[in-house]
């Protein structure tokens, strides 16, 4: 299980990338994050609706309303321009990122007993 | 489920009662329930199941710090309606809008038998009264029907007093909110059909005022009586259906309820200062068209036109006030 301090700064990225596809509401959304992380990381409600939230407020994503198949009318969000736009650079800056920090990894298995 | 409602209602109880608050709540409780029902239906029990969703919950301070919301701790703590007092509110509005929508039937009843009584002695149908009282004892039952009205608004008035918090802000459980919420959607279809038919029913009633003029000039006289009666019945129809719909309004924060309550407490003051004038204009100028003129068969049409430009006048307000 993923600790959500150590992801924190992607779960906008990971919501948007969900969105690309189709517009959804939030229980689906996060279902999908738990499905494509193979049940490692799972989303809290309030961080959930803190990002749709903060991703409403700068234009990333736009909320309407639909009815589900089958119940209750829910706050469905899909993507908008600019949203996608700012998805194509946070994915360059997790490139980068990702090189950082892994200059200062380790191989667990060897190198870690030399120590 | 109680639980997981409880949950979120404590969860939120800190928090402003603002609209976008509500939505969020609103979400997240059906995330929350579908969440649960998935599952049970894997075959969790029913206490791993809610210890499951709790737990994904999170923390509320991250949404208090993104939506930029101040906790409300230190504020005056809003109210949590208990079922008791849901319930005695809805009673007790449904009873004062009974009050009111046979005070203002029985005002109309008493025009009504004002304009009877008034012809019928004309026709020498009423033979008791000589010269001026014939004008004067018509407005005998006009009086005592407004007194009558008087009093019931003044009772349901006061019967409304003890529900002061409906002034102010106030909570509600999840789950009274979702009763009344379903309570209301059956209700819209009452609201709907009365709606029509007091529509309809004032559609009616100048027809047969036409048609009844058709066969004789008197004719009309009685045919304004069966119109105000029709009326009667509408208006009492709008006011009590009116009334009950306005109380799950209330309750569930909705239409002019969004509205800042400093505006509408404006409003509702200025809108009402200008009624208490008007009306008693209309009736001053009924009465002396009447006893001095006599044109008891006409002046009538004071008060639909005073109703009209009075609904166009506070409607008008309404909409300046609200856009400055």
């Amino acid at each position: 299980m993923i600790s959500s301090d150590v992801i924190r700064g992607y779960n906008d990225t990971i919501i948007l990338y969900l969105l690309i596809e189709t517009p959804s509401y939030g229980y689906e959304i996060s279902k999908k994050i738990k499905q494509l992380s193979n049940d490692r990381y799972v989303i809290k409600e309030t961080t959930l609706y803190s990002a749709f939230s903060r991703l409403e407020k700068k234009g990333y994503v736009e909320s309407f309303y639909q009815d589900k198949s089958h119940g209750k009318r829910r706050t469905y969000y899909r993507i908008t321009e600019a949203g996608l736009a700012y998805y194509q650079e946070k994915c360059q800056e997790w490139e980068i990122t990702k090189n950082v920090v892994n200059q200062f990894i380790k191989g667990v298995d060897e190198e870690w007993k030399q120590l | 489920m109680e639980t997981i409602m409880n949950y979120l209602d404590n969860m939120f109880s800190r928090l402003p009662n603002t609209k976008e608050m509500q939505g969020i709540k609103q979400e997240m409780l059906a995330n929350m329930e579908d969440k649960y029902h998935e599952l049970i239906e894997a075959g969790k029990s029913e206490h791993e199941a809610i210890g499951i969703v709790i737990s994904e919950f999170g923390n509320i301070d991250e949404l208090i710090e993104v939506l930029g919301v101040v906790p409300e701790s230190n504020q005056e703590p809003v109210p949590t309606l208990t079922t008791t007092e849901i319930n005695d509110y809805l009673e007790t509005n449904k009873k004062s809008g009974i009050l009111v929508g046979v005070g203002v039937g029985l005002i109309i009843l008493g025009a009504a038998l004002l304009i009877l009584i008034t012809q019928l002695m004309e026709d020498g149908y009423i033979q008791v009264f000589e010269g001026r009282m014939v004008d004067v004892i018509g407005l005998i039952p006009l009086f005592l029907f407004v007194t009558i009205a008087v009093g019931m608004f003044i009772i349901a008035d006061s019967m409304m007093k003890k529900f002061s918090f409906t002034q102010s802000d106030f909570h509600i459980q999840l789950h009274e909110k979702e009763r009344l919420e379903q309570e209301n959607q059956q209700f819209q279809q009452t609201h709907v059909r009365t709606t029509i038919t007091g529509v309809a029913l004032c559609i009616l009633a100048p027809m047969i005022l036409i048609i009844s003029s058709v066969f004789h000039d008197n004719a009309s006289v009685y045919g304004v009586v069966l119109l105000l009666l029709m009326v009667t019945i509408a208006v009492f129809l709008f006011i009590y259906y009116g009334r009950i719909k306005e109380g799950y309004n209330t309750l569930l924060h909705l239409e002019e309820h969004a509205i800042p309550k400093k505006v509408q407490k404006k409003e509702d003051k200025v809108i009402g200062a200008v009624a208490s004038i008007i009306w008693p204009l209309a009736v001053i100028v009924f009465l002396i068209s009447g006893l001095v003129y006599h044109q008891w068969h006409i002046n009538w049409i004071v008060f639909p036109i005073t109703g009209l430009l009075f609904a166009m006048f506070s409607g008008a307000y309404s909409i300046w006030k609200r856009e400055g």
